[in-house]
């Protein structure tokens, strides 16, 4: 019965991905992915060896970055173990 | 040469507490820039602003060319308040050192 | 910090606030929603990401637009805060 699916809580789901590749899309033309090192109530998430994908009028940007720290406000869906490159 | 302890900035919103009573530079959505002293302000980022000046930046792409025009309007304001959810950033003047 | 070794040592977590805490007068870069990103030495920051920043640096699209001795960013824009990543040829 606890491995129900439906029984997983939202964060207990993302709490699982702590220490792994996380697939981040934001509300907007922003997507992220990286290692997710943490997160707080709001889903402010710290993420490791980050790669940030823009969609803007010139094509698709692609940025490295070390560690950040997103803030949780404009997330719009949260994709474990995935990237975009895997959807394409 | 300003007292260390009035100078101390511990959390972000006493950066704007040591800017009452000077000029500032306030960055708005929708490209908007005001210039002003600042009298008062809140948590919110609500503002009262005296002798503003207002910058509006506006982009239009010429429709032969397709060249950007870049129009900055200008305009002076007396007195004025700034709802704080409209602020991305404020800049005090330069701290002398 | 010593001889805590409740977490697997491969995955061990950084929340927010240890994030918060490391990066205190350190090299970052904010990004904004807007797409704008500020570089600068953190001051300090509080519970709503509002920020301060010393020798700030404006980048629009990757241009130098402005600088600022002092800034002041209202939370509620912040995309991300990220420490500057020091990949490309950054420390001679």
């Amino acid at each position: 019965m606890s491995n129900n699916p439906s029984q997983l809580l939202p964060s207990e789901l993302i709490d699982r991905c702590i220490g792994s590749r996380i697939w981040v899309i934001m509300k907007g033309d922003k997507e992220l992915v990286g290692i997710l090192k943490g997160f707080d109530v709001y889903v402010n998430m710290v993420l490791e060896d980050v790669t940030e994908y823009e969609i803007t009028a010139e094509g698709r940007r692609v940025t490295k970055l070390d560690q950040i720290l997103l803030n949780g406000n404009n997330i719009a869906i949260l994709v474990p173990g995935g990237s975009p490159e895997d959807a394409e | 040469m300003s007292g260390e302890e009035e100078a101390t900035v511990r959390e972000p919103l006493d950066l704007i507490r040591l800017s009452l009573d000077e000029r500032i530079h306030v960055k708005l959505r929708s490209d908007r820039e005001l210039r002003g002293k600042l009298h008062a302000f809140d948590q919110h980022l609500n503002m009262i602003l005296g002798d503003v000046e207002e910058v509006i930046t506006t982009v239009e792409i010429d429709d032969e060319t397709y060249e950007e025009i870049v129009r900055m309007t200008k305009r002076t304001i007396q007195f004025l308040f700034v709802r704080g959810d409209g602020v991305i950033l404020v800049a005090p003047p330069l701290r002398s050192t | 910090m010593s001889g805590s070794v409740e977490k697997v040592s491969s995955g061990t977590t950084k929340t927010p606030a240890d994030f918060l805490k490391s990066i205190r007068g350190k090299d970052v870069v904010v990004k904004l929603n807007s797409g704008v990103d500020y570089r600068g030495i953190l001051t300090c920051l509080d519970g709503y990401m509002n920020i301060a920043m010393e020798q700030t640096e404006e980048y629009v699209n990757g241009q130098l637009k402005n600088k600022y001795g002092d800034a002041f960013i209202r939370g509620n824009n912040v995309l991300y805060i990220s420490t500057v990543n020091r990949t490309l040829g950054d420390g001679a």
